[in-house]
Formats: structure tokens, C-alpha cells, sequence
């Protein structure tokens, strides 16, 4: 199997096995991590974050931000960072070459090995990642909640976390990741990174860029696949519940919209940081690590406001030498409906400009809350049918996310209970 | 193109639409949905949006202002039907 991630580096997995664990987390100082930071922990654990061993040091993180690459010269564009308060740094004695004991859910999770504590200007991170200093910006407002500090060293996850139903069938490691695609069979895979619950507009994004990437191989086996690649991380009220955007996007194939063979849905854990363009690399990133050949971009990829223009996510990738990247960007523009040609089509070939229809994933919420069910060449009916399914049964009698979700939401994962 | 709400027509909406005979009004978008295009000006959008923080407004894809709570959209719907005409944004805004 290949193995080879990004930066043309070995799959990065730093797990140790439970009887050494309680061996080697034996007096460590535990200190409580946030919910961003036990998701990169697991993406880091497992290589999702390949060629990243741990939190990110000075040197990286000035090299991310002023040339979008690490200090030995690998492409990233975002951050990773450990960040802790010098208050609780002291309190707790903690320093370079120390070992401590990261705990989330009251519960031990990974060790991290403190090769430096430092200080980073957040307003020159935010300006270089966001493009911008201003706090509305999400991704800047999240960089400038980081504590005074950063710790940065190796991870090494002590404590595999458990994935919870309805997501557990959906998680696959960057090794296990692969070792699926092995099986399918498939070359080629194309990654569409979602948030959403689909439209056709979504559906057929995905279509189009499967007959991109599959371009010009023999068409008589299914060699080539669409990976769905949910992010599942923060929430905020009014999106979409997680259970609905991951399940409805498996109908998609349950109900015949593609092929058993074709089709997968998978989830990363990652706070979205709306960085526009340099997100976009990142997610390229990610999906090379999960073993992706191919990635699609759509219009306004993980942008927010009007901070990015639509196709910026599209260009970044004409700067980037091939060499530093072993996937493909597949950059589309938009699909419409046209009542003319009586269907949804692609805005790069119906020549119906004024009479095109677009439509949104807002505008379709819009719909349903008004309490209209959209056309099935809008809006699939089993998706429809199973978005209320979920709202009864993971949202509180809500598809979307409300204080009562947020506060009471069955956990995506939970760390098994462990003595130390 | 203006900046519009879509006040979709559901069973409800419909069936008073017809009983104040103005059916006619609905246009029919996406594959047959049925909505009335409410238009605003500029200011009657930074309004509505700062009135209703819930709302939306897609500056990018459809511009339109979207997820206007339920209760709001029926208020501006029932405006329309009284009216019986579209142009009611600055009447309905008067209120708050
Ligand atoms: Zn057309």
C-alpha cells in the first residue's frame, strides 16, 4: 500500500498501545485542552496532518505565515498551534524539554513533548493567513482568542478516542483511508469538501468533477471515485446539524443518485478557519494525506463575507509548482437551473444568462423553513425526507443547530476512560 | 437585477393569495416553486438585516435577503395581500 503523504513523506501515525500508555503518562502534569485543540490532536495523531508530528514551533509558524511553508520547506498554509497562558504555564512549572499530559473530557489524551514556548503577533498571523486583522473575520477572531502563548513539540496519542454513532461508520484514518480506496479498486479520487446538506447544485458539482478527474481513462471498470469529506468541527447556531449534513450526503448514494461504487462519505475533524484561499491549499493538503488524487474547488471555496474573491481559491493554485503538491485542483464554476434547457446545468456551458436561475444552500433552507418542499431537480425528496428524520432524532425537533444542540448534542467522539 | 425577498408560497399562502385574487402575482422559479419577489432598495436591506439578525442576505449567488424567521416572511406575505402590491418594504419597516 502507498503510504506516501504529504510532502512526499511517510503517513505520520503516533499512537502508542494502551499497556505502554499508562507506563509512559505516569506523573505527567495533565493540562485541559479545548475542543480545536483534541480534534488536531487526532488529526495530528493520525496523519491527517502528515508531514506534522505536533504543534507547530516558532519557526514553523513565522515560515507558514510569511511564505505559506514550514521551516523545512514542505507547502502549508494555516497554523497549527498549541496555545496555553503564561499564568498557567507558570502555575503549572511548565517548561522547554518537559513532557505534559494533554486531557480533554476529563481524560487523558496525549502527551506532548515542549520543545519550545514562544510568542507570536497575532495581528501579523491573522493579517498573513486571513488577509486581514478584523475581528469579524472568523478565522481572525479565533486566532486572536488564542492565549499570550504557544507550546510547540511532538504528540503522541495515548488514548484512542471512540467515534460515536451516527458518525463512527463515516471515520477512516488516513491509513485506513487508503486501505478503502485499495479495496474499491479505485485511481483516482476526487475530493468534495462539505459543510452542506446537498442540493443538486452540490450533487452535481460532484458529477462534473468525477468525469474531470477520470478524464481520459477506459471507462469499463469503476476506477475512479467521489469522496465526500465532511468537516466536522465547530458549530454555529443556524448551520446545518452535523448527523444531517453526514447522512444526507450517504443518501445521496443509498438512494441511487450514484453509483454503489462510485460514491463514499467520510468526516476530518477541523474547526473551519475561513481562510479563502490559503484554506483551500490546506484542504488539499488534508485529502492528499487521505489519499486523494484529485480535489474540487467550487466558487467561494471556504471564503466568508466578502473577504476573498469568489475564484481566489482557484488561482492560488496557479502559484504553486506541481511538484509541491500531489494532488490536483479540479476548479469548476458554478451549476444553475435553467428554465430554457429545463435543468440543472453548468454556468460554463448553458448560454442562458438571463433567464439562469441560481440557487443556494441558503436559499433552499429558506424554502423548507417557509414550509415548501423544494422540486426534486432542486432538492433530492430523500434528502428532504431525511433531514426531518434527523431533526427529530439528533436535533431536538430542529435541523438546525440551536443553544439546546449546542449544549446537549450526543458528542461526535468521546475519549474512553483511563487511569493515570 | 434588484435586491429581493422570496416569500415562498406554501398550501397556506396559496390558498389566500387565491382568495384575494391575486394569484397572478406568484412567479414561478426552480422548477416549480411558486414565490412572490419582494423588492428592497439598499437601505431597506441594511435595515431589514439589522432589525432581524437572523436574515441573510446573499450578496454573491441570488441577492437575496434569506432566513427571515417564518413569523416575519407570513407578516410581509400578509402585507403584500392587503396591499395588493409587492412595493410594501418601506410601509412594512415603518413598524420597526
Ligand atoms: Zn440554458
Amino acid at each position: 500500500m502507498n503510504h506516501i503523504g504529504h510532502g512526499n513523506k511517510e503517513i505520520v501515525e503516533r499512537v502508542i498501545a494502551p499497556e505502554e500508555a499508562a507506563r509512559a503518562i505516569k506523573g505527567l502534569t495533565p493540562v485541559p485542552v479545548s475542543n480545536q485543540i483534541a480534534n488536531e490532536i487526532i488529526d495530528i495523531a493520525y496523519g491527517f496532518f502528515t508531514p506534522l508530528e505536533g504543534f507547530m514551533t516558532r519557526a514553523d509558524v513565522d515560515r507558514v505565515c510569511k511564505e505559506m511553508r514550514l521551516a523545512n520547506g514542505v507547502l502549508w498554509s494555516i497554523p497549527i498551534v498549541f496555545d496555553m497562558s503564561s499564568e498557567e504555564i507558570n502555575e503549572k512549572g511548565i517548561k522547554e524539554g518537559d513532557k505534559i499530559l494533554l486531557t480533554f473530557q476529563n481524560q487523558p489524551m496525549a502527551i506532548l513533548e515542549v520543545e519550545e514556548i514562544f510568542a507570536y503577533d497575532k495581528q501579523e498571523m491573522a493579517q498573513r493567513v486571513y488577509g486581514t486583522t478584523e475581528e469579524k473575520h472568523p478565522g481572525v477572531a479565533r486566532t486572536y482568542r488564542y492565549k499570550d502563548k504557544f507550546l510547540g513539540g511532538k504528540i503522541t496519542l495515548v488514548n484512542p478516542p471512540k467515534i460515536n454513532p451516527p458518525f463512527e461508520e463515516f471515520f477512516f484514518t488516513p491509513r485506513q483511508m487508503r486501505q478503502k480506496f485499495a479495496e474499491k479498486g479505485w485511481q483516482r479520487i476526487v475530493a468534495h469538501q462539505t459543510r452542506n446538506v446537498p442540493h443538486t447544485g452540490h450533487e452535481w458539482l460532484m458529477k462534473g468533477s468525477w468525469l474531470q478527474a477520470h478524464g481520459e481513462l477506459p471507462v469499463e471498470k469503476t476506477i475512479t471515485g467521489v469522496l465526500v469529506n465532511a468537516i466536522i468541527g465547530e458549530k454555529r447556531k443556524g448551520d446545518y446539524i452535523d448527523e444531517a449534513i453526514v447522512l444526507c450526503h450517504d443518501v445521496l448514494r443509498k438512494a441511487g443518485y450514484f453509483r454503489e461504487d462510485v460514491h463514499m462519505t467520510s468526516i476530518t475533524l477541523w474547526d473551519m478557519r475561513y481562510a479563502g484561499p490559503r484554506e483551500a491549499v490546506f484542504h488539499a493538503i488534508l485529502r492528499t494525506n487521505l489519499g486523494l488524487t484529485h480535489h474540487m474547488f467550487g466558487r467561494d471555496h471556504a471564503g466568508v463575507g466578502t473577504y476573498y474573491d469568489p475564484y481566489d481559491a482557484h488561482r492560488i493554485f496557479d502559484q504553486i509548482p506541481e511538484a509541491d503538491l500531489r494532488i490536483k485542483p479540479v476548479r469548476v464554476l458554478e451549476w444553475w437551473y435553467c428554465p430554457v434547457c429545463a435543468e440543472v446545468t453548468y454556468s460554463g456551458l448553458c448560454g442562458h444568462i438571463k433567464e439562469r436561475q441560481n440557487f443556494s444552500g441558503t436559499l433552499i433552507r429558506s424554502i423548507i423553513q417557509d414550509g415548501v418542499k423544494p422540486p426534486r431537480l432542486i432538492f433530492r425528496p430523500e434528502v428532504f425526507d431525511l433531514i426531518m428524520e434527523c431533526a427529530e432524532k439528533y436535533g431536538f425537533g430542529d435541523a438546525f443547530v440551536t443553544d439546546r444542540y449546542l449544549k446537549e448534542r450526543n458528542p461526535v467522539f468521546v475519549l474512553p476512560e483511563m487511569k493515570y | 437585477m434588484s435586491i429581493t425577498i422570496n416569500i415562498w408560497i406554501n398550501e397556506e399562502r396559496l390558498a389566500k393569495l387565491q382568495k384575494a385574487g391575486l394569484a397572478e402575482m406568484a412567479q414561478e422559479v426552480l422548477a416549480g416553486l411558486k414565490v412572490l419577489k419582494v423588492p428592497c432598495t439598499e437601505e431597506q436591506k441594511d435595515k431589514v438585516l439589522k432589525v432581524f439578525p437572523t436574515a441573510k442576505y446573499d450578496s454573491a449567488t441570488t441577492r437575496s435577503i434569506e432566513l427571515l424567521p417564518r413569523e416575519v416572511k407570513d407578516k410581509i406575505f400578509d402585507k403584500v395581500v392587503e396591499k395588493q402590491s409587492l412595493d410594501i418594504m418601506e410601509d412594512f419597516l415603518k413598524d420597526y
